[in-house]
Order: structure tokens, then C-alpha cells, then sequence
């Protein structure tokens, strides 16, 4: 009950609409530099939003680090207490930071038919610091993220 | 000492006309679908999760979540096979380790079963399973993650690796393999790749290895010295007895709902078949095998519990005809069974190995795509006397593998040209026809003479089983680890041309600049710039392999599969710590005559006919030789390769290629061999590939042999294909290397377009070749018997040739199963008419990937 009050006072559902429709342009393949932001302030609503998608994170606690080897880009989400919070800059104690090798790297990975981590590190893609299998979870997150959406828009 | 008794070695009269159920049971193994099974990851996860700590020692924990597994594992019946036992709960299952490579495919559990390339089917209550109760233990407790951890553990590194902590870090290894180009650091995925003994379970039953070990144990306990070593020991003998009788509970859950099932089956040939397993399970594993049937299911349900606790790779069951022979004997003897009995039980465990396969996430598929799990089986050579060992059993192995013509189990012949008849040399031959791959040949003279130069005894040496691909094991005696590391040599051929960068790494200086090779004054100046790339690279993998093998140590030992080796019962020591009789680990190496003909080309073109500067020749692979198609035609035509020299006796006047050939694998050996591992043990260098070379060749520049950038280089030890014209000529080349400088085993690819089987003399060629390569010194040889053109068809059209079954580079698979990069390696490779020995054109539609473009 209090998350659904929480959830009308902040707006999250409005808010979740129009990421939504941010979102579905860059996996059409509009290229920004706030695609990762879009991203992950998508999948922060949809976390409060959807009690199944929200499964996903319960009990989960993790830093992830984003950027780009040009410094273009840089983010962070951070995992704990069943949210997400996104900054826009890189954290310290992160479990693993991914750097992609530009950004339309780092959108293609996110929003390709399916996120393929390990063809993204033998093309040099993305180069890892950290522990592989957080990428894993967070690439099913995405690529379960996106699933939704496009059944969503049917 | 050799006995064959067959009226007929080539048991034509059995067909699968004649033995309906082995044509059933193989159409359903055919056309079986994979699908992901989470069984055992549910109830290991469970045990280590629910039932025990951290704190708990680790040896009896990991005996104790084997043991859990097995004996809550499902007691299943899927078809009308003679043997009881399955790998999974699935027909043809895909089993889940999350410890090891699982944790790859939790991006895909929404789409790995309609993914394009080798779809497994998981549910989606699995997939929920999965991702919400299994992975998320796992997340920091994976093999790869723990070594992680450990080695940014500056204690621990003091304490287990001393010698790893200096100036560059310890990290660099970890992270040379991250980038997946340099080096494949197998034991992120798997140990497995061994060859257990099974002569012991099927002679004193479980029940009596089990008492073996409660005997080690109260001897210990009653020595009451209270030392580490013998807790260490105490704790060994009590995880083997855990771990096997686990095995026994499944035996008898089997044997139960056999019969249980029997009593409602109104199929009365069924009714019976159950009947019998329900017996056959009552007594096996755990007591003695009396007959055939017995030890065929005791070995079969050996080798599931083996896969309880270590990973569906490579696990290979060793010389079955030897281990089983008492028990046919006997049987035939007694009139128990006939022939047509033995074909079917031995059929049914060829098609019981085919269970299972390996869970990989779809981009692997594109590297290993359409491997089995490779359980490899060695047939014939001699016995541990040096005698003649083909028997009968050899020949029905050899019919049913004709009459199947299943991708696994890797059939393996040994040949010993001195010992075993023509008559047995030329019916594997057949087999190979009438198969169209399988099976490899192997040089019992060279292979013994290997294994003893790696200082195993002559009677172990000669007792000799290859594991998965074409690695050498002493069955039950060697621990060989032998895919602990996949070395790319085009990486460090990469390394030296751009001074510690390559291509696809960008501008990152990956090693060290050790030098411009443009101010290379000789050859021998380059070749000590390759040279110390070389050892830079395999020191970081030996560093990362040895790191691993301590992870294991802490994480996850082996007693169950430890029970059946020689060496841990007496030592009271699990195989992880060095418990066999002889330890390895196994590095194999890939672009082998890449490297080799590159080398030759600088040697030539740039140091002694001075035609292209260095400078020059960098400048054309950077631009893919486009706008260099002269010097490309070149370097692809007029200079020395590896295949088309053969040896001559004069040590100072070999042919350049054979010169760089020898170098190279004297140099791969002696630095291999200069390393130990975390059991004791040697690197063994080999040349095996699996789809390796597709892969890799994927990620690679344009090279000095004036190969393309992204093609696919050459499999295993076999010469670049298109490189070398007559037959002859390529097989001394590659015989000629040494042989003992290869104890890892190799991988030579030929293919012969058409071999007419009714044509004595077409036989004859085919093995009197094969000798003739053994004579020159080769260990293996293994052939695609296809044509291009029939390869071309099958590859446009996959659905009529959905059985075609094909030889990759030590494994066979299904043509349909590879990506189209391994399809175009195997098409392209040089066929050689056998009555000619020359190379077949290429057809015009061919474009092989060395040759320049149009």
C-alpha cells in the first residue's frame, strides 16, 4: 500500500511512460548520450512499479560502473534495499566497472536483440574490472527489461 | 594377447535391419531436441546453500552435495535402451554448473530456447528457478569469481603464490584472459578431460572401494597422531565413502522404479527389459559385475555419477574394449549372450553417451559450436605387454560405431604397425569410409614413446587412452587437465609485428614493447622478439592456470571421481591435490602453421631475399593487403610452407618450413615443459583446436603468409589449407616433427574426396598412407572422406544432409550444428585424391581463405 502511495506521489507511472517511449527510440536505434540514463532510470521505475520485475533486486546489493574509453560517458546504478539509484558518474567500490568502447557500443550491447557478453569482450568491445557474473545478471535485467517493453507495446 | 575369434570381422550380417531397436534408439537420439536440466544445480545448490557452511571441511561438503544429488537424483526411463541410468532429467539434457560455466547463460534464460544457432529448450519455471534461487548463490562463489578474489588478496597470494606477486600485478593474468584472444584459460569453465578407471568398481563393486576407504580411515584414526596431514587424509577417505554411496542410493532408486514399472508395463518385451535393469541395478555398482550386461551398467552408471560432480566435458571412458572383454568372454563362452547381444548392449551405450551436451551461451556456440561432450573410447594397440590387443570386442565397438554414426562417443583407434594386423588396420579404414570421419588413428609406436619420455612407466605408457579430442592419458593413472590452457600463437605472432599491440586491442599495449621489429637486423632478431612474447604469454597463462588449480584445491575437489584413479586411495590424497600417479596440465595452441608459414615469410621475404622491408609488411597487413595485392600473391605463393617441405636428413639444410616447424615446437615444449603445475606436474604442449581456429581467426589481422584478416586459420597441426599439393610430401612434413616435443597430443585434419571401399587398391592406399605417416613419426590422423562439392551442398541445402557427421579438429558433430565460419574451414580444406596423391583443385565457387582474392 505505501508503494503504490509512493508510487502516485512521485509520479512513477507518468514517469515510467515517457522513459518508455525514450527508451523504445534508442533500441530503434537513436543514438544519445543519456541512452544509459534512459536505461537505467527505466528499469529504476519499472523496479518500483512491478512487484515481479522488483524480484529481481530483492535482497541484491551492487555497484555498477558505465563509461565509455573516451570518458563520454560515465554511470553508475547502484543496487540496494530492492532500488535502484542512478548517478551519473562513476562510484567508488564498484562490483565490477564495464567500459565500452564508445557509445554507440554501449547502446548496441544494451539494446541488441540480446545483450551477448561475451562476444562484446572478444571484439574488444568492453573491457571488465570486477566480477563477470554481476554483468550477467544485469544483462538478463536489461534484456528481460526490454522483452517487457516490447510485449507491452505488443 | 590378442583374440579374435569373429568368423567375420566385419559382423556384416548385423545391420540395424537386423537389430530394430538400435535403428529405434538412434532415430530418437538423432532427431532429439537439447534442453537445459537444472537438477543437479538444484539440489548442489541446496546442499552448500541449506545444509551446510562455509566453515564446513571442504572435502566431505563436496562429497556430501554429490551424495545429496544422487540420491535424490530422478530414477528415469525415457526409451527402450538395455541400460538403466540417465545424465539428466531430460531425453537429451543440457545439465547447469553454476560453480563453472552456468552462470554464462543467465543473460539468455528468456531466449536460449529459440536462440538461432543450437537452441536447449528451458522452461520458464527453470529459467525462474535460475535466475531467483540458483545464480544468485553463485554470484561470488564461481570458480572464476573465487580465483578473482583470491588474487586481489594480497595475503593469500603471500601464502599460495609467492612467486606471482611482483611488479606488473597478479591481476594482469586475469585480465590477459578477459580479453579472450590471448588465451582460454580452460579451468574457468571445466576440469573434467581425464580418463577414470573403471576396472576396479567392476571387479570389487563400490561396496568394496567404499570399504577400502572405511579400512584408510580407521587406520588413520587409530594411528592417532594428531597431525594436519593425517586429518587431511581422515577427511578424504569419509568424503569417498559419502560420494560413492550417493552413487549406490541411485543404483537402487533405479532399480525400485524399474520395477515398479515393470509391474504395470503391458508391453511384454518392455515388461522384461525393465525386469532385467531392475535386477542388473540391484547388484551394480555396488558389488562386483558378473556379465556383460553388468559392467556395461556399471560403467554407464559410473560415468553419470561422475558427472554429479564434475563437469560433462571430456570425461572419456577409456579402453572399453580391454576393461570389458573378461565379461564378453565369459558370457560367449558360457553361451549366455551371442554377438548380436553384445552389438545391441554396446549399442546402447553408445547411444546412453549421447545423453547429454553441454550448456553454452550462444556466443560460445560460435567458437566450440556443435561439440558434444566428447567421452572419448580407445580401441585396439597393444596391451600392457606390447602385444597385439584387438579382440573381439575391438571389432563390435567398430561395427556398431559404423551402424550408429553418433557424434559421440569419439571413437579412437589406437594402431601399432608393428604389433596389430593389416586386417584390423584396414577394417578401421573401412569404418572411416563408410562413416565418412570417425575413427582417428592413433600411433601406438610414437604415443608410447611420448608417455615414457614424460616418465611414465612402459606398461602404464602402453596402456594408453585419449581423452576427448586426441590428448594421451594412462587410464586410472594420469590426471592430465588437459584443455587447462588454449593458447592463441597468432596473438603473440600479433604481439611481436606490433611491439606488444594487436590489431584487434587497439592502441593498448597489451604486453610489453620488447621491440620495433622494423629494426630487426636478422631473422634471429625477430624470432627473439616471438620469442619473448611468447614467454610473457604463457607465463601469465601457467600463472592463471596454476592460480585456478589452487581455487579448485579450496572449492571443489573430486573424491568421487579421486575413487577411480590409482594413487589417491593409497595416498589418502583427492586428484585436485596431486593425488594420481602422474600429474599434468595440458596447454594446446592454436594457428599452429599459421604462425609457422608467417615466420617462414618474414624469414624469406624480408631478411634473406630482402624484397619487402619490414616497415613495408606491416604497412600491407594493417591495410588487409588491399593496395598490396602483389606483394599478398607473394607471400602467398612463392614462399616456403609448412606441409609443402618435407624433412631431408641434413639437421643444417632443412627446408625453411621445416626449420620454423621444428623451432616451434621445440620452443613451445621446452617452455612448457619448464613449468609446473599446482599438482607437481608438467605442461604438456599440444596442437588441438576444436573450433578454435574459426574463432580466433574471427578476431585476427592480416598475416605475413598472406593470409586475410577474420579468416579462419588452420586446424590443429594440419598445414594451411591450399598450401600444400601432394600428399606425400605434406605427411612427411608434418610426421616429421618430433614427436615427444607433442605430449599433449595433436590434431591432423586430411581429407580425401572419394575412397571406392570395393577397390582393394583404394583401401590399400588409404592404409598403407596411414602407416606410412606413423612411420615418419606422426601420433594422430583423422579424415573427412567428402568431397567440396558435397560439402558445398550441404551447406545450401542443411535439411537434406541433417546426418552428415563430420571431423572438426579432434571431435566429430553434425554439420548442420557448426557456424558458417567452421563450415567454410572444413569445406575449404585441401582434398587429396588418393590415387593421385595430389590436392584437388578448388572449385570455382570456392574461395579457400588464403588465397588472394579475385
Amino acid at each position: 500500500m505505501l508503494e503504490k502511495i509512493l508510487n502516485f506521489i512521485f509520479l512513477r507511472p507518468f514517469r515510467a511512460g515517457r522513459a518508455m517511449k525514450r527508451f523504445v527510440a534508442h533500441m530503434e536505434g537513436e543514438l544519445s548520450d543519456e541512452f544509459l540514463e534512459t536505461l537505467l532510470g527505466l528499469m529504476g521505475l519499472v523496479f518500483c512499479l512491478s512487484p515481479e520485475f522488483r524480484r529481481n533486486i530483492e535482497g541484491f546489493s551492487g555497484i555498477y560502473v558505465f563509461r565509455t574509453r573516451d570518458g563520454a560517458v560515465a554511470a553508475s546504478a547502484v543496487f540496494s534495499n530492492g532500488r535502484l539509484k542512478k548517478c551519473d558518474k562513476a562510484v567508488a567500490g564498484a562490483d565490477i566497472e564495464i567500459t565500452f568502447r564508445d557509445g554507440r557500443t554501449l547502446m548496441d550491447f544494451f539494446f541488441a536483440p540480446k545483450p551477448d557478453v561475451l562476444t562484446a569482450m572478444l571484439k574488444q568491445d568492453i573491457t571488465l574490472n570486477g566480477n563477470l557474473n554481476y554483468l550477467y545478471k544485469f544483462a538478463y535485467t536489461a534484456n528481460h527489461l526490454r522483452l517487457k517493453v516490447r510485449e507491452l507495446l505488443g | 594377447m590378442a583374440t579374435v575369434t569373429l568368423k567375420d570381422i566385419r559382423l556384416q550380417a548385423y545391420t540395424l535391419d537386423t537389430m530394430p531397436l538400435l535403428r529405434q534408439l538412434r532415430d530418437e537420439c538423432v532427431n532429439a531436441k537439447a534442453e537445459v536440466c537444472i537438477e543437479r544445480a538444484r539440489h548442489i545448490t541446496e546442499y552448500l546453500r541449506d545444509k551446510s557452511t562455509d566453515n564446513d571441511p571442504i572435502e566431505t561438503r563436496y562429497a556430501g552435495a554429490v551424495a545429496h544429488f544422487l540420491s535424490n537424483k530422478s530414477p528415469l526411463f525415457f526409451d527402450d535402451n538395455l541400460l538403466s541410468g540417465t545424465t539428466t532429467t531430460r531425453h537429451f539434457g543440457a545439465p547447469v554448473y553454476p560453480e563453472l560455466t552456468g552462470m554464462t547463460i543467465w543473460p539468455e534464460l528468456d531466449t536460449i530456447s529459440t536462440r538461432n544457432k543450437n537452441p536447449q529448450k528451458l522452461t520458464a519455471e527453470d529459467a525462474k528457478t535460475l535466475n531467483f534461487e540458483i545464480f544468485p548463490y553463485w554470484m561470488r562463489r564461481n570458480i572464476l569469481e573465487y580465483a578473482r578474489l583470491k588474487i586481489k588478496d594480497p595475503e593469500w597470494m603471500k601464502k599460495n603464490m609467492p612467486d606471482y606477486i611482483h611488479a606488473e600485478g597478479p591481476a594482469n593474468c586475469l585480465q590477459l584472459f578477459e580479453r579472450l584472444v590471448f588465451f582460454i584459460a580452460g579451468k574457468a569453465g571445466c576440469i573434467s578431460h581425464t580418463v577414470p578407471s573403471y576396472r576396479k568398481v567392476l571387479e570389487r563393486g563400490l561396496g568394496g572401494i567404499i570399504a577400502e576407504a572405511a579400512e584408510m580411515e580407521a587406520r588413520l584414526r587409530a594411528d592417532g597422531r594428531l597431525v594436519k596431514e593425517n586429518a587431511d587424509k581422515i577427511e578424504f577417505y569419509r568424503a569417498v565413502q559419502m560420494a560413492l554411496s550417493g552413487i549406490n542410493i541411485y543404483a537402487k532408486n533405479l532399480s525400485q522404479k524399474a520395477a515398479e514399472l515393470a509391474l504395470i508395463e503391458k508391453d511384454p518385451w518392455r515388461r522384461e527389459n525393465l525386469t532385467r535393469m531392475s535386477a542388473v541395478c540391484s547388484v551394480v555398482p555396488e558389488k562386483p559385475a558378473r556379465n556383460l550386461r553388468e559392467a556395461v551398467n556399471c560403467i554407464w552408471l559410473i560415468q553419470t555419477a561422475i558427472h554429479a560432480e564434475n563437469i560433462n566435458m571430456a570425461m572419456s571412458p577409456g579402453r572399453l574394449d580391454q576393461i570389458l572383454y573378461p565379461y564378453y568372454r565369459k558370457d560367449i563362452d558360457e553361451g549366455n549372450i551371442t554377438v548380436r547381444d553384445a552389438l545391441e548392449i554396446i549399442g546402447c551405450l553408445w547411444l546412453k553417451l549421447n545423453d547429454n551436451t553441454n550448456l553454452v551461451p550462444e556466443t560460445a556456440e560460435e567458437l566450440y559450436g556443435g561439440a558434444g561432450t566428447v567421452p572419448a573410447v580407445t580401441i585396439g594397440g597393444v596391451d600392457e605387454d606390447g602385444e597385439d590387443a584387438v579382440n573381439d570386442l575391438t571389432y563390435i565397438m567398430l561395427r556398431v560405431t559404423e551402424l550408429l554414426r553418433t557424434r559421440d562417443p569419439s571413437m579412437n583407434a589406437r594402431y601399432h604397425y608393428l604389433k596389430n594386423s593389416r586386417q584390423y588396420r584396414d577394417r578401421v579404414a573401412e569404418v572411416i569410409v563408410n562413416t565418412g570421419c570417425v575413427p582417428a588413428f592413433h600411433n601406438d609406436v610414437i604415443d608410447i614413446e611420448v608417455l615414457k619420455n614424460q616418465g611414465m612407466t612402459e606398461e602404464h605408457a602402453r596402456d594408453y587412452a585419449i581423452i576427448g579430442c586426441v590428448e594421451l592419458a594412462s587410464g586410472g593413472r594420469s590426471y592430465d587437465a588437459s584443455s587447462s590452457i588454449m593458447l592463441n600463437l597468432v596473438s603473440v605472432l600479433e604481439l611481436a609485428l606490433y611491439n606488444g599491440r594487436r590489431p584487434v586491442t587497439g592502441d593498448d599495449v597489451i604486453t610489453k614493447a620488447f621491440g620495433d621489429p622494423a629494426r630487426c637486423r636478422g631473422f634471429e632478431d625477430f624470432r627473439d622478439l616471438f620469442e619473448k612474447q611468447l614467454r610473457y604469454i604463457i607465463d601469465e597463462a601457467v600463472k592463471l592456470n596454476n592460480i585456478l588449480g589452487r581455487a579448485y584445491q579450496e572449492i571443489m575437489p573430486s573424491p568421487l571421481l579421486s575413487a577411480f584413479f590409482e594413487g589417491p586411495m593409497d595416498r589418502g590424497r583427492d586428484l585436485i591435490h596431486g593425488g594420481a600417479l602422474y600429474n599434468s596440465s595440458g596447454a594446446t595452441h592454436i594457428g599452429f602453421a599459421d604462425t609457422v608459414d608467417s615466420l617462414s615469410a618474414i624469414q624469406q621475404a624480408v631478411f634473406e631475399e630482402k624484397r619487402f622491408s619490414f616497415d613495408e609488411l606491416i604497412e600491407a597487413l594493417k591495410a588487409d593487403f588491399k593496395g598490396h595485392e602483389k606483394m599478398q600473391a607473394y607471400l602467398m605463393n612463392r614462399m616456403p610452407k609448412y606441409g609443402a617441405e618435407a624433412p631431408v636428413d641434413s639437421a643444417s639444410t632443412q627446408p625453411v618450413s621445416v626449420g620454423n616447424a621444428a623451432y616451434l615446437t621445440g620452443l613451445l615444449f621446452h617452455i612448457c615443459q619448464g613449468h609446473e603445475n599446482y599438482r607437481g606436474g608438467r605442461y604438456k604442449p599440444a596442437y588441438w583446436t576444436m573450433t578454435n581456429h574459426a574463432g580466433q581467426g574471427k578476431m585476427s589481422g592480416a598475416l605475413p603468409n598472406g593470409r586475410h584478416a577474420g579468416k579462419a586459420f588452420a586446424s590443429g597441426i594440419t598445414p594451411v589449407s591450399g598450401a600444400t599439393r601432394d600428399l606425400a610430401v605434406c605427411l612427411k612434413a608434418v610426421g616429421g616433427l618430433k614427436g615427444i616435443y607433442i605430449p599433449g597430443g595433436e590434431a591432423f585434419n586430411l581429407k580425401y574426396p572419394f575412397v571406392d571401399i570395393n577397390d582393394a587398391g583404394d583401401m590399400d592406399r588409404f592404409g598403407s598412407a596411414v602407416e606410412a605417416y606413423f612411420r615418419y613419426g606422426g601420433l594422430h590422423i583423422q579424415f573427412n572422406i567428402m568431397s567440396y562439392e558435397m560439402l558445398l551442398e550441404a551447406r545450401a541445402h542443411p535439411e537434406q544432409y541433417q546426418e552428415l557427421l563430420v571431423r572438426v579438429s579432434g571431435y566429430s558433430a553434425y554439420f548442420r550444428d557448426l557456424n558458417d565460419a567452421m563450415k567454410d574451414e572444413i569445406i575449404t580444406r585441401t582434398a587429396y585424391d588418393l590415387g593421385s596423391g595430389r590436392a584437388e583443385p578448388f572449385p570455382e565457387s570456392i574461395t579457400p581463405p588464403n588465397l588472394p582474392l579475385p
